[in-house]
């Protein structure tokens, strides 16, 4: 097999493929750990340890599972869909090391429908067992969904544009090698658009409270009120990786220094070391943003995301029309 | 610096530009608008004053220096003691809902790029970039002018429109003349008076600043 553009070959990329795999699984925990435990100390509270999710998982996956009566195989099936496909997605966007063989399985168009497979099963699990919040969460899920998606599909062809490819490896290694195309306004827009949906698709703040079970509130929570045991331990892990996999995304796109352009070893642990500290930072600033915002309402949320459909139409404009 | 440098951070204070205008018509209270206009104004005073530094041009450091004290200064100041006296209907309630606002703000910047285009063919400046983007400013500054209720708003509306202007003249012709330039604020600044003025009246005579109920004049 012959590597995409760099000196990626066969055995050294499977290599750093599953390296990248190991490292979100192990620290997507960790990072929602990171952003309570900043949270709590900016609000005045002790908090928990940042290694608090890892026992809740331990904890949960060593848990008896209770099912409803009323729920049908959806019910079951969906945590290991919502998993897969997100640890699919985390394989697939640029972590460690910029062209790999396995960009050629999906571009940017596969992520966004990946993360939107997840959303999609949840969505449907929510509703299964027939529980009034279930169905109220996936409600509101899929109608943020529904508006959160031409943004990204926008916002991900105005980073694909100067690119000439939708291929995510190939827009960070782009960005590598132009330094100065990741201060255009185009390029920087699609970020702010970006970073928006990531807020609303993660269950971040102004959209949904990841921190309360108030029923006039939950999205995320509504939909997993049924779910216990093992189940539950998965859907959380789905969770805290794609809360993961959106901000490594947003920081190789937006500061894609430290990715590796070819596998060596050396290579890719400095961009490991590198890759950790721009998250843990992206999440600080997360943190720091959800001590100073408060919820929106429901109804303002549509508000919200059409703002980023403008920036994110703002930015094709700009990365189209002025070539 | 560079020609790419000073294009891309040209091109990015015209964006910044824009958006601040937007964050109008995001936003629901008159303090917010003229937090958005006074950050609006206070980008161009960055373009001018990276424009100054690359072509070092003393003329344009005054007139960035003076830009500062009227609009990011000056201008919010003013607007803010009027909003304190005006008071009451502070919640501004717009002809057309924020997300569809925000759709309009789209297609007027389309309509802006599309507009632009033979002049920006035209011209060989490294700023030609943020000409529509300066142009686009103007319409929305139109449009707050035309979708909003209270009179207060639609002030914010027309300076948002003159920033535009302003910002559209900096990137065609590197700063007009000084003498130009000053014609220009003063007349900026007494149009402000004069509807800052009006604002006071027509609050007195119908303690709203809802420029709807205006339409009892006609009976």
């Amino acid at each position: 097999m012959i590597g995409a553009g760099g000196g990626a070959t066969g055995l050294g990329a499977i290599l750093v493929e599953v390296l990248q795999g190991l490292l979100a699984l192990l620290l997507a925990p960790g990072i929602v750990g990171l952003v309570r435990f900043i949270k709590a100390r900016l609000q005045g509270r002790r908090g928990a340890p940042p290694w608090q999710p890892y026992r809740e998982l331990a904890k949960l996956f060593g848990k008896e599972m209770v099912v409803s009566r009323n729920a049908s195989w959806i019910f079951g099936v969906a945590p290991y869909v919502v998993f897969a496909s997100t640890l699919a997605v985390a394989l697939l966007v640029p972590m460690l090391a910029a062209p790999l063989p396995i960009d050629r399985a999906g571009d940017l168009i596969v992520v966004v429908y990946l993360l939107l497979l997840g959303t999609f099963a949840i969505g449907l699990a929510g509703l299964d067992p027939g529980s009034a919040f279930g169905g109220m969460g996936s409600s509101r899920a899929l109608t943020i969904a529904a508006l959160a998606e031409p943004t990204i599909a926008l916002a991900v062809f105005a980073l694909a544009v100067p690119a000439g490819s939708t291929n995510l490896g190939r827009i960070v290694a782009r960005a590598i090698e132009d330094p100065g195309g990741a201060l255009s306004p185009g390029h920087l827009m699609a970020l702010a658009a970006l970073f928006i949906v990531m807020l609303a698709e993660a269950g971040r703040l102004p959209v949904d409270n990841p921190a309360t079970h108030l029923e006039l509130t939950m999205i995320h929570e509504a939909m997993i009120l049924e779910y216990s045991g093992r189940s539950l331990a998965l859907l959380e892990w789905a969770a805290f990786l794609k809360f993961f996999v959106f901000l490594s995304l947003l920081a190789n796109l937006g500061l894609p220094w430290g990715v590796a352009l070819n596998p060596g070893a050396s290579a890719v642990l400095v961009a490991a070391a590198i890759l950790i500290v721009k998250v843990a930072l992206l999440a600080a600033a997360v943190a720091v943003l959800e001590t100073r915002l408060a919820k929106l309402r429901l109804f303002r949320v549509p508000e919200l995301l059409s703002v980023s459909f403008l920036l994110a139409l703002l930015a094709i404009t700009s990365s189209f029309l002025v070539e | 610096m560079s020609v790419e440098i000073f294009t891309t951070v040209m091109t990015l204070a015209s964006s910044l530009v824009l958006l601040a205008g937007i964050a109008i018509l995001w936003r629901r209270s008159l303090p917010a608008y003229i937090h958005a206009f006074a950050r609006q104004s206070f980008f161009i005073v960055v373009a001018v004053l990276v424009l100054a530094a690359r072509e070092r041009d003393r003329e344009l450091v005054l007139v960035a220096l003076l830009m500062f004290a009227l609009k990011v200064v000056f201008m919010p100041a003013a607007l803010r003691r009027v909003q304190r006296h005006v008071g009451a209907d502070a919640d501004v309630r717009p002809y057309v809902n924020t997300p569809v606002s925000l759709a309009i703000a789209g297609i007027l910047t389309l309509v802006a790029y599309a507009v632009a285009q033979p002049v920006v063919a035209l011209s060989h400046l490294p700023t030609r970039g943020g000409m529509p983007l300066a142009l686009a400013s103007v319409f929305v500054g139109l449009f707050i002018v035309a979708s909003r209720r209270s009179a207060l708003s639609q002030i914010v509306g027309f300076l948002v429109m003159e920033n535009g202007i302003a910002l559209l003249a900096v990137l065609a012709t590197y700063g007009v003349p000084l003498i130009v330039e000053l014609g220009v604020f003063l007349d900026v600044l007494l149009g402000f008076l004069v509807m800052q003025v009006f604002v006071y009246r027509i609050r007195d005579a119908f303690e709203t600043t809802d420029v709807d109920r205006l339409r009892s004049l006609r009976h």
